[in-house]
């Protein structure tokens, strides 16, 4: 979405170019994005799951699609903090973890209609994230990394033990109920026929549809004003707060709604696992997050939901592979620490800047 | 008398508990303070610590890991607990140097971002590296002979005899790096670094090497904890991070980059901590049955450095600026 239109001139050399200005000039649109998210999102499970050669090399299945679009959303909720405000939370596993037991015990006390749950859930990260964000942010920079992360690990511990009995403790929330979407429409059975081959259950549909929606949303916060204050913010605290922008309240919301992408989410989560565990407020959900943006790419828009992707992805199914498996967490620990030394954009970065080498190479002067 | 017994239990199993973190924590408080260098591998330091004292303590036989695998049952050196209290300082404190050399100082010029992503890394590959060689379970680090069994004290009455070692390990250790901090002329450097760097290369003095000298006293110090915090419980992958998070809010309440300061918060959230777990004290009825306060110490200690926070954001002896 960053690409410059500066190269414009020297793409009339090709054969086509006006089909390219065209796309050029609709590429940056809402809509377009909105409609490309749909098609790969309805493409994405078939190909990952069922197609013919594709899906016995990845050995994919279909469970792990949703579940890779939902840790997407996540993602992409923790980009708008990291990527595109400059503040590294380590402490998201208490809004993605707090808005999944929120969701479930709402499911199980009050009611199970899908929206609903989706709602308490995330309702209850907003809060939350609003109140942590508040106490944190009174400390910039490292220790704003440090208190998230501290809070987090005291709900950790608060659902450990303290609250066992609403949360039943280490054994994790096991007493979720998902009732049919609207009354109606289970959510287990496949979509009706010819769609169902790409799209499979109504599961995957519900959450694809929050998916969309997040992108959507993220895109537009992102090219709003308020975007471009956040992007201020980042490049230059002190001049933005000279500026007259009262930096310390975007810093909070960026906070709370990125808390309430990670609550959409976490909702979410516990309706496609029908289980609460405990580790998810762990203090490792929340490195899981960032290690997925930050390998995939902070301040894109899709990096952070390519490494989502590739991180459930070996998490999942690499992590079956014999010896290669045993050893992931470590090569990807190692990989880690090799994206930040060496390209901090990460790989989608690295995917840009090959795009961009092989524009200069095709339109460069002769 | 009795109440009286009880309250000075408390406080020493508080300094008990506070003495693990100071160790940790003024490390990371030095670091940050003076290099202004975010450590989130510092929690490793101690992982390593406890995992080498355990090899050069113990003979320890292993129930899965890619040694066991390969056909070493049992590892370790089994030279007893002195030797390991000597050896692993030197070594954490080499590994600190090449940590200061080869990780640290290429990123002195980055932001403070990538200098805590990049610490995450290391934490988890020397996390992982560990969970693979010796497997995950838990490993049971033995107290020596000399220093297991309880101490009959004045009033107390009996005290684990381990605890009151690691209250006078600790108390030793902290009084030195002060004194090196305090009076001498390394100290002084060290301290005219943290005011003004420039001004003191200006002046002639190198910092690199106080800096690296420094960083890795943080890093034997951090070693020393694990050694003898392990056989206060048992040893896992996991132990680096869980003793990290505690003490980095240490250095939030103390403040950044004060001895005093780690001292005090250290104590200040081992009191905490044994005061909640001091269940005599007392036992409220909670939600759905009658449990103690002791299944909230983990959560008081949180909710110490939330108040610290919110009364004095730059932490009890921390200087006004914050950033």
């Amino acid at each position: 979405m960053s690409d410059e239109v500066g190269t414009s001139t020297e793409e009339e050399t090709f054969v086509g170019a006006g089909l390219y200005d065209r796309w050029r000039t609709v590429q940056g649109n809402e809509a377009t994005v909105a409609a490309i998210t749909v098609a790969a999102v309805a493409v994405f499970p078939w190909l990952f799951a069922d197609a013919p050669v594709l899906s016995d090399v990845l050995q994919g299945y279909r469970g792990l699609a949703s579940l890779i679009l939902i840790w997407g959303i996540f993602a992409i909720g923790f980009d708008l903090l990291l990527g595109y405000t400059g503040l590294l939370s380590f402490g998201h596993a208490a809004f993605w973890g707090g808005a999944a037991y929120a969701a479930g015990i709402f499911s199980a006390e009050v009611s199970g209609l899908p929206l609903l749950v989706v709602l308490a859930g995330t309702t209850f990260a907003v809060l939350l994230s609003w109140v942590l964000g508040y106490l944190s942010l009174r400390r910039g920079g490292i220790y704003f990394a440090i208190l998230t992360l501290a809070f987090a690990q005291m709900l950790f511990y608060m659902a450990a033990s303290p609250l066992a009995s609403l949360t039943n403790g280490e054994n994790g929330f096991t007493s979720v109920h998902v009732e049919p979407l609207f009354g109606v429409i289970d959510l287990g059975l496949p979509v009706f026929w010819p769609v169902s081959i790409l799209l499979g259950e109504m599961l995957y549909v519900f959450v694809a549809a929050f998916f969309v929606l997040a992108v959507v949303v993220a895109y537009r916060v992102l090219n709003s004003p308020y975007g471009i204050v956040l992007n201020a913010i980042r490049e230059n605290e002190q001049r933005a707060e000279f500026v007259g922008l009262n930096v310390r309240r975007y810093k909070l919301m960026a906070f709370v709604i990125s808390g309430a992408f990670a609550g959409v989410a976490g909702s979410l989560f516990t309706i496609h696992g029908n289980y609460v565990p405990l580790e998810s407020l762990y203090w490792t959900e929340s490195g899981e997050i960032v290690i997925i943006t930050v390998l995939g790419g902070a301040g894109s828009l899709f990096g952070p939901i390519l490494g989502a992707g590739l991180y459930l992805y070996v998490e999942n199914v690499v992590s079956g592979f014999g010896t290669i498996g045993t050893l992931w967490h470590l090569i990807l620990g190692v990989i880690f620490v090799g994206v930040i030394w060496l390209f901090p954009r990460g790989i989608w970065g690295i995917v840009e800047d090959v795009r961009e080498a092989v524009r200069d190479r095709m339109g460069g002067e002769r | 008398m009795s109440l009286f017994a009880d309250l000075l239990g408390v406080f020493l199993n508080g300094l008990q508990a506070g003495a693990i973190y100071i160790l940790v924590a003024i490390g990371l408080s030095i670091i940050l303070g003076t290099l202004k260098f975010v450590n989130f591998a510092h929690g490793a330091l101690y992982l390593v610590g406890a995992y080498a004292g355990l090899l050069i303590a113990n003979e320890v036989s292993l129930s899965n890991g890619l040694l066991q695998r390969y056909g070493y049952d049992t590892v370790g050196l089994g030279w007893g607990f002195l030797p390991a209290l000597v050896i692993v300082p030197a070594l954490v404190f080499v590994v600190g140097l090449a940590m200061e050399r080869y990780l640290a100082r290429p990123f002195y010029d980055r932001s403070d971002l990538d200098q805590i992503l990049v610490t995450f890394g290391l934490a988890i590959i020397v996390q992982e590296a560990v969970r693979v060689l010796f497997g995950g379970q838990s490993i049971n680090f033995r107290r020596p002979g000399w220093a297991s069994g309880p101490v009959a004290l004045p009033v107390v009455g009996n005290f684990p005899k381990w605890r009151l070692y690691v209250i006078a390990i600790t108390a030793v250790l902290v009084l030195l790096v002060f004194l090196l901090v305090e009076y001498t002329d390394f100290g002084l450097v060290v301290r005219a670094g943290t005011r003004d760097p420039e001004m003191v290369q200006l002046l002639g003095i190198k910092l690199t090497r106080p800096y690296i000298v420094m960083f890795a006293i943080g890093a034997a110090l951090a070693g020393v904890a694990g050694v003898v915090g392990a056989p206060l419980e048992n040893v896992n992958p996991s132990i680096g991070m869980e003793t990290l998070v505690p003490a980095f809010l240490v250095v939030v309440i103390g403040g950044v980059g004060s001895i005093r300061g780690a001292v005090v918060g250290g104590a200040a959230v081992g009191m905490v901590y044994a005061i909640l777990v001091g269940a005599p004290l007392a036992s409220i009825p909670v939600i759905g049955g009658a449990l103690s306060w002791s299944a909230w110490s983990q959560v008081g200690i949180y909710a110490l450095a939330a108040v610290v926070l919110l009364l004095r954001p730059e932490g009890l002896f921390g200087s006004e600026e914050v950033s």
